[in-house]
This record gives C-alpha cells, sequence and structure tokens, in this order.
C-alpha cells in the first residue's frame, strides 16, 4: 500500500475547508474565554466576597473534569432536562462549553500576570486616593497585559486543539470530515496525516502572531 | 501657625494576638518636620501607613488637616477623604513602572482630583525641575536610577499639594552612593516650602539638621518626644541612648 501522496492531496482541501469551524470555535471560545477569564481572575485577585469560593470550585471543575466529559454532560445530560439544550445546534454548545473551558485556562494566566505586579505600586496608588477601579484600569492591566501575553497565546493554542473534540457532538470540523471521509476509503493514514498538517498550518500562523504581539509589547518601558 | 495638623488619641493597632502600636497619643503642628526614629520592628513604619490608611487602625482616633476618622467607624469616603490630605513617598519609590516620570506625577491630579491634562502637565513639570529631573521627564522609572526615582517619587507626592508629607524611609533602599542627592532634596524642600512633615528615617544626623521635632518609637510606642537637641545630643531614656550610640557612631 504505502502513502499516496495523491490522495493526501485530494483531501487536504477539504480538510482545510473544515478548518473554518475550528477557526470559528477558536475566535469564539478565544473571545468569551478572555472576558469569563479576566472576571474570574479580578474575583481572585481582590478575594471578592461570596464569589470567589464559586469561583474557585468553577476553576477547579473546569480544570479537573476533562472535555469529552463536560461536552456530553452538557449536550446529552442537561438536554434531557431542558428543551433549550436539546434543541440547540451542536455547534453552539461545543462553543459553550470550549468558551467556558477557555475562560478557566485564562483566568489563571491572567491572575498570575495581575499578582505579579508589586504590592508597592497598590500602596502608591491607594496613598495618592485611587479607587479600585482606577488601579485596575490604570496600573494593574497595563502592566499584567504585557505579562500575561505570551500565556494566553499559548492558552489560545490549546483551544484550537480542544475544538477538535466538537466531532463528538457532530459538527463536522477537520477531525468531523476527516472522519467521514475515513469511513469511506479507510485510507486513515492519508487523512489524518492530512488533520495533523492542517492542525500544524493553523498553529505555525499563530505563532508568527504570538512573536509579532510579543515583540511589540516588549517595546515599551 | 501654631495650629494642629495631625491630632491622634489612643491609637493602637494589632494584627491578631501581636501588638504592633499601643496607645499613641500624639499632636502635631502646622509646618513641623518632625522625624520618627527607633529600632527596627518597632511600629515606626506602621505608624506613618495608618495615616494614610495604608494600614488600618485597630481602635483610636485620627484627625489629619480637616478629616477625622474613628478606627471603629468609618466609610470608604471618609478614608478617601483622608487619604487626599497626605501623600506619601515609600521607601521602594514604587513608581508606577508603564508611565513615564511625567505620566507619574501627573497621574493622580487627573484621575483622582480632575485636574485638566494640560494644567497638570505644567504642574507635574514644575514638581520635576524642584527636583531637578525636568528634562527626564519622558524617562520610565527602569531607565531611571534608584536616587533618580526617588525624587520622581517626591516630586508626585508634592504635585497633589498635600498638607503633610509623609516619608517613609526614603533613603534606606538606595546605593549609598545616591542617598545624598535624595536627601538634598528633602532638604530644599524643607527650606524653601512651608510643609508639614513627617519622616521616618535612620539617618540620624540628617534628622537632626532638619527636624524641629525628634519622636524615638519603640515597642509600638512613642517613647521619647522632644526637640532634636533634646533627644539627640541629651538622651535620657536608656534604650535611646543605646540606639544612638549603635546608629551614630558606626
Amino acid at each position: 500500500m504505502g502513502f499516496d501522496f495523491n490522495y493526501l492531496l485530494e483531501v487536504l482541501p477539504n480538510l482545510f475547508y473544515a478548518a473554518r469551524f475550528t477557526l470559528y470555535l477558536t475566535l469564539v471560545a478565544s473571545f468569551f474565554g478572555l472576558i469569563i477569564g479576566l472576571i474570574l481572575a479580578v474575583i481572585g485577585y481582590y478575594e471578592v466576597k461570596i464569589l470567589n469560593p464559586l469561583a474557585k470550585v468553577y476553576l477547579f471543575i473546569m480544570r479537573g473534569a476533562p472535555l469529552v466529559a463536560l461536552l456530553y454532560f452538557f449536550y446529552y445530560g442537561i438536554a434531557s432536562y431542558s428543551t433549550f439544550v436539546s434543541e440547540m445546534e451542536p455547534l453552539n454548545a461545543v462553543s459553550i462549553i470550549i468558551s467556558l473551558t477557555a475562560g478557566g485556562f485564562m483566568a489563571e494566566s491572567i491572575r498570575g500576570a495581575l499578582l505579579s505586579v508589586d504590592e508597592g505600586q497598590k500602596d502608591a496608588a491607594y496613598s495618592l486616593g485611587m479607587t479600585n477601579g482606577q488601579l485596575m484600569r490604570r496600573v494593574i492591566i497595563p502592566q499584567a497585559v504585557r505579562i500575561a501575553v505570551p500565556s494566553l497565546f499559548n492558552n489560545v493554542i490549546s483551544i484550537t486543539k480542544m475544538t477538535s473534540l466538537s466531532f463528538m457532538l457532530g459538527v463536522v470540523d477537520v477531525m468531523g470530515s476527516a472522519r467521514i471521509e475515513g469511513s469511506r476509503t479507510f485510507s486513515y493514514f492519508e487523512i489524518y496525516g492530512g488533520v495533523i498538517i492542517v492542525y500544524l498550518v493553523l498553529i505555525g500562523l499563530l505563532m508568527i502572531v504570538q512573536r509579532y504581539v510579543a515583540k511589540k509589547f516588549s517595546e515599551a518601558y | 501657625m501654631s495650629q494642629n495638623m495631625i491630632e491622634i488619641q489612643n491609637l493602637s493597632k494589632s494584627f491578631g494576638e501581636h501588638q504592633v502600636l499601643e496607645d499613641i497619643h500624639l499632636k502635631i503642628k502646622e509646618n513641623e518636620i518632625v522625624a520618627i526614629i527607633g529600632p527596627s520592628g518597632t511600629g515606626k513604619s506602621t505608624f506613618l501607613r495608618m495615616l494614610n490608611f495604608l494600614d488600618e487602625p485597630t481602635t483610636g482616633k485620627m484627625t489629619v488637616g480637616d478629616v477625622t476618622i474613628d478606627a471603629e467607624n468609618y466609610s470608604k469616603k471618609d478614608v478617601q477623604q483622608l487619604r487626599l490630605q497626605t501623600s506619601m513617598v515609600f521607601q521602594n519609590y514604587n513608581l508606577f513602572k508603564n508611565m513615564t516620570a511625567l505620566q507619574n506625577v501627573m497621574e493622580s491630579l487627573v484621575t483622582v482630583r480632575n485636574v485638566p491634562e494640560d494644567e497638570a502637565k505644567e504642574i507635574a513639570i514644575e514638581q520635576l525641575e524642584k527636583v531637578g529631573l525636568a528634562e527626564r521627564q519622558d524617562a520610565y522609572p527602569s531607565q531611571l536610577s534608584g536616587g533618580q526615582q526617588q525624587r520622581v517619587g517626591i516630586a508626585r507626592a508634592l504635585a497633589v499639594n498635600p498638607k503633610v508629607l509623609l516619608f517613609d524611609e526614603p533613603t534606606s533602599a538606595l546605593d549609598p552612593m545616591l542617598v545624598s542627592e535624595v536627601l538634598q532634596t528633602i532638604k530644599h524642600l524643607v527650606e524653601t516650602d512651608n510643609i508639614t512633615m513627617l519622616l521616618v528615617t535612620h539617618e540620624i544626623s540628617f534628622a537632626k539638621d532638619i527636624a524641629s521635632r525628634v519622636l524615638f518609637m519603640n515597642e509600638g510606642r512613642i517613647a521619647e518626644d522632644g526637640t532634636p537637641d533634646e533627644i539627640l545630643n541629651h538622651p535620657e531614656d536608656e534604650t535611646l541612648q543605646q540606639f544612638l550610640n549603635i546608629n551614630q557612631y558606626n
């Protein structure tokens, strides 16, 4: 048999086309993950009453539970009690679950960055009469962003790979279309080789952006 | 002239079991330059930080400028008002690292006191000139020496025109070579501005030079309170004598 190079070239365009779902899910989950992560990180940073323990439970679940289990629990489990979930498009269900998971990862990256801004600057801001909000906006976040960017990019790379589980709910992403193609031709060697190529290209592009952004951020002060 | 700028009654602070400050009573008049000396860990810095509410007192009352706070019953707004009466220069400078020298000095004018940007800039440049750093206004803290950073810290504290200026060991973190430029800056301030100042310091001879009053703190209390001559040249208290021997003649 051997590796059929021509067949690989034949399936690659389909796989790249299917990557639009991968891109979509990555963008959506990174965006909402960032928002969720920022909220959780700020709650953790100020140790906000009541909310902080809840945030910790949330982080524990998102860190500890396998994504596949969360996807099934949500889409098949909760669906039997909620028509809202059972009537949901698989793509939306995956978007929600991956966003929630991404929020957990990103919260950790952001929290670490917030904590890296030294206490002294906090003292200075308070002594000048600045409020917590002004301290966050003017001092902590601008400095934390620089520190968080590299690890947030790593989070985005993880998210990109996480989206490959979306085929388990029936989304025809890269993995989904590979599975369909595989069940037709049984040429797993070429097909999954192609899948790997598609992901490497996507993540390679992300890494180029990462390097550019990191350079931008390291210029000032 | 002889109005009280700071009035402190029964002020105490404890961290759990540990009593850091015990029953402090103190009145400080307008334009007094008060040096606070004493062994490490006796609550000098905590006391100073409390005047700025960076550390909260456990019990007692304090008045700074026009604002009075009761440690057992105060609101966020009281704290904010109290902080606007004073400003603080820190041991580790604590400049905002994402802002230039100029932006550091302007920051609280613009965000806290709502001074228009161009006016704030004028004030900031004036203050930077006063500490001799106007030409470094666009430098970030990482591009300045420790002494320069501390001088920016002083300009930042002055810019808000505080009633009371608090110095928390302003030269302790500095390379010995850089200490004198900061002390010179402070001395210049004392000579040119009318300002009430509290200075926690280990520089005894400097305290003698500029202070109008010296407090000796020991084990969370103000153990001695008098003129520099009384406290530093004719100490009566035994602990104070020991402390001065160790510090002055080393």
